[in-house]
């Protein structure tokens, strides 16, 4: 407890100082004396952003549930502690110990979002760890390492991670650590565990491989050495229904983004819309049993007191056993004072018996996504919604008293034309009708449909990675048809944002790995905290661009064909490119792929993993 | 139904819990605890918990007050032991009774602060800066009201009962008003303090504050119990 001294002095000068000192319910405290190994897991943002997220609860209950292992949690400092610590020398430090994080066997970073890379630097510097791996040394520890989706391609921030974790943590990080110990212990330095590293499933280690470049600025070749493979496969945990979820979360004092219990229903999708990179990197689709759900959610709530508890998936209603689950859940959520929230629910299988149940749940308004305005470009991008669905999901909506919905589209999606986006505020203005038309409306209150619109980012290991995004102007073009479209419309709101952080987030996605050098003199420059608008400086980025002798357009806004080599072709999702390109080839031709549970459409999971998705015969 | 007053202890890494995070901290461990509680009726019912006098982040105290009420078959001393299990070990339920007082009987509140000492400075230094501070006629500081900000008197709202040395910091002992209609924060006579110190005793420099409030007092000067 060496640093709570120094720390106690610096936290009444701060805004929410419990976010600085830990000490929370559920942070799981243990004798130094008795851990082989310590792994700060790092958020690379903010307090409340980071406490919501459920992969780092998942992870953090795994590694802490081996005695012999101390997981501790790690966020971004806010701008006000971060130049106190600086001035006050103060290294970053994990919120269990209350010590220094470069004393730390792992530093581990989960990647959700490209914008926060800058953020990792930061949080290296501050710790007082080499931000670049290469000036690390053969010192064993710390092995600075990250999973997460951005690890999908790694490239753009390969030269500050000894090694990432692809796909799924709950088995692999385990594994490497336990390698670790083995290793250090008997005197192994940094390389030669890496090494033997790169021999594990799941784990990529960047330094192990050499990268070309053609002329034209493209990948001529990915080049393993030191015996790494040639090609890294996502790690796919044995049973995701056996597979132990966290009992326990630390339940935090200070408010944050997501306050409350969330129990992970299914994982992967079965929609293969051709926009969603998270529908294509969770593949294959697995669902927990509504037994499952029901005791992992009972156990939850009694550990944590929490008065709401939400289901987390990225489709809730596509769970074969939604009825069955929600009747389990029903039965001990009401009693107990228990508030049951569903994100995540799809127009076309909303059922009148779901929203019955859904209605003995508080509800604060409805959301779907039909993400685009008119049928044909939403066969583009295999929505597989149509306007009846839509339609008739929000008739049950309204029928029981709902008087807002909320609806998420993108522009800038591929074939997308003027109309597409006309149509989105058309599309509005029929929900609109249907709420005047309705006989069982609310009397006296007006409807109100929110449509937010994003921008379309490409990203790998989707149909579309091969798509250029809009260009800034196009989508200024697009967002003016828009402004016009909705004037007028009382009860229709749109908002979208300026594209700035959508076009560096397509460049990052997609980049490869000359991006570190830009990455750092962006951050060199002063960026940090690039997903929150206040803090965000394209010009400084458009600078670190200039400096490497990159630019946006190369990585944002080029076309790539089918033969190119990408700088994640080495890194294997599970899906095929040639299914990818099966699926770009179709969403030219407006033409839609079944969802998994009709049909297969031959994505490389099933090759690979040798094992059925579904049973068709039960369907 | 039985009305019960808990006396808790917030110290160390709890003392940064703010009052409303507090109370949110609390409904959570009633649950946890599996205690079976009161809620209030309503459209959105929720755990009955009071907090007659709030605490000011970054204040330490083994005497602070919590109003609930046990609806069913439980004896308040098993309701602490469970709660006690349900908090973290910096906050902590002491003692567990029935309601003797109402909260408007609050009157005072009793606090330490430790003013540290800069590296600079000696605590004899310290405490005759003090003296010099608090000799003057009339300490005025803006204060925080409903109404917006207003010049108040803190000297004539201060009662200083102790002025000491110890351990390179100068230790304070004040009452201070405290309740429903009148609350102030005893912060507000040492930020004074060292506000006043730059120009008034150039060579005198203070480090870290604790303070802890040591006792809730009724008009009487007995304990709020």
């Amino acid at each position: 407890m060496q640093l709570f001294d120094q720390i106690e002095p610096l936290l009444l000068q701060v805004q929410k100082p419990a976010r600085y000192i830990g000490g929370e319910m559920g942070s799981i405290m243990k004798n130094p004396a008795d851990i082989k190994a310590r792994f700060a897991f790092c958020f690379p943002d903010r307090y409340d952003v980071g406490m919501s997220n459920l992969g780092m609860k998942i992870l953090y209950s795994c590694i802490n549930a081996r005695p012999e292992y101390w997981c501790e949690r790690v966020f971004a400092p806010d701008e006000d502690f971060e130049a106190l610590m600086r001035t006050h020398h103060l290294p970053l430090y994990g919120l269990e110990s209350l010590e220094p994080i470069r004393d730390a066997d792992f530093i581990g970073f989960t990647l959700g979002y490209e914008l926060c890379y800058t953020n990792i630097l930061n949080m290296l510097d501050l710790a007082g760890v080499p931000i670049r791996q290469c000036d690390r040394g053969e010192k064993i520890a710390p092995i600075v390492c990250a999973g997460g989706s951005c690890c999908c391609n790694p490239e753009p921030i390969a030269d500050f991670f000894d090694l990432f974790f692809l796909g799924e943590g709950e088995e692999l990080d385990l594994e490497v650590m336990d390698l670790y110990v083995k290793m250090r212990d008997a005197g192994a330095t940094r390389s030669e565990f890496l090494r033997a590293a790169a021999q594990i499933e799941g784990v990529y280690v960047p330094s192990f491989y050499d990268v070309t470049y053609n002329d034209d600025g493209t990948v001529r070749a990915v080049t393993p050495k030191d015996g790494a493979p040639a090609t890294v496969r996502k790690r796919i945990i044995s049973d995701f229904d056996k597979c132990p979820a966290p009992e326990e979360f630390v339940v935090p004092f200070s408010e944050i983004v997501h306050d409350r219990a969330v129990t992970e229903v299914l994982r992967g999708c079965l929609r293969g819309c051709r926009f969603c990179q998270a529908g294509f990197l969770y593949r294959p689709f697995r669902e927990k049993s509504p037994e499952t759900i029901c005791e992992q959610s009972r156990k939850l709530i009694d550990n944590t007191g929490y008065d709401e508890l939400s289901l987390c998936s990225l489709s809730t209603s596509d769970h074969s056993q939604i009825e069955e689950m929600m009747d389990g859940l029903l039965t001990f959520t009401e009693d107990a004072h228990i508030n049951l929230s569903l994100p995540s629910l799809r127009v076309d299988n909303f059922s009148s018996g779901l929203m019955n149940r859904l209605r003995r749940v508080r509800s604060s308004g409805l959301t779907f996504a039909p993400e685009a305005g008119t049928q044909r470009l939403r066969d583009v991008i295999n929505k597989n919604v149509t306007e009846e669905e839509l339609m008739r999901t929000c008739k049950i909506a309204f029928n029981a008293g709902q008087t807002s919905v909320k609806l998420y589209f993108m522009m800038g999606l591929p074939t997308e034309t003027d109309d597409d986006i006309r149509g989105i505020i058309e599309l509005a203005q029929k929900v609109v009708d249907l709420f005047y038309e309705g006989e069982r409306r609310p009397k006296g209150k007006p409807v109100q449909i929110s449509c937010s619109v994003a921008t379309f980012v490409p990203k790998p290991f989707t149909p579309f990675e091969f798509h250029p995004q809009d260009t800034r102007e196009m989508i200024a073009h697009k967002q003016k048809i828009l402004e016009d479209a909705v004037s007028g419309h009382k009860r229709i709101r749109a908002s979208w944002h300026f594209p700035d952080t959508s076009i560096l987030e397509a460049v990052l996605a997609r980049g490869d790995r000359r991006l570190c050098d830009v990455i750092y003199g962006a951050w060199k420059r002063g960026c940090i905290m690039d997903a929150w608008s206040e803090h965000f400086h394209y010009d400084r980025w458009l600078d670190a661009f200039a400096e490497a002798g990159l630019n946006v357009e190369f990585y944002a806004n080029r076309e790539r064909s089918y033969e190119e080599v990408f700088p994640w072709d080495h890194i294997d999702y599970y899906v095929d490119k040639q299914f990818l390109i099966r699926e770009n080839e179709k969403a030219k031709q407006a033409q839609t792929t079944q969802h998994c549970r009709l049909s297969c459409a031959n994505c490389g999971v099933i090759k690979k993993t040798g094992k059925p998705c579904f049973s068709y015969s039960k369907q | 139904m039985q009305p019960v007053r808990a006396t808790f202890e917030k110290r160390r890494r709890a003392k940064y819990i703010s009052h409303l995070d507090l109370m949110r901290c609390m409904q959570r461990a009633f649950k946890r605890a599996g205690v079976p509680v009161w809620y209030t009726e309503g459209f959105n019912p929720h755990i009955y918990l009071m907090f007659p006098l709030a605490l000011s982040l970054g204040y330490e105290s083994g005497c602070e007050c919590m109003d609930f009420r046990i609806d069913g078959d439980m004896t308040p001393q098993e309701a602490m032991e469970r709660l006690n299990r349900a908090l973290p070990p910096d906050l902590q339920l002491l003692k567990i009774a029935e309601p003797v007082r109402k909260h408007t009987d609050i009157a005072a509140a009793d606090y330490v602060i430790m003013l540290d000492c800069a590296a600079d400075t000696s605590a004899e230094a310290l405490r005759q800066a003090w003296d010099r501070f608090i000799a003057q006629p009339e300490i005025l500081v803006e204060k925080k009201t409903k109404r917006g900000m207003s010049e108040v008197d803190v000297k004539a709202q201060a009662q200083i009962t102790g002025t000491e040395t110890a351990d390179n910091a100068l230790c304070l002992r004040l009452r201070m008003p405290a309740g429903t209609s009148v609350n102030v924060n005893p912060s507000l006579l040492t930020d004074a303090f060292i506000a006043w110190l730059p120009s008034n005793a150039p060579e005198v420099h203070t480090g870290m504050m604790h303070a802890e409030r040591t006792a809730i007092l009724c008009a009487d000067g007995t304990d709020f119990i």
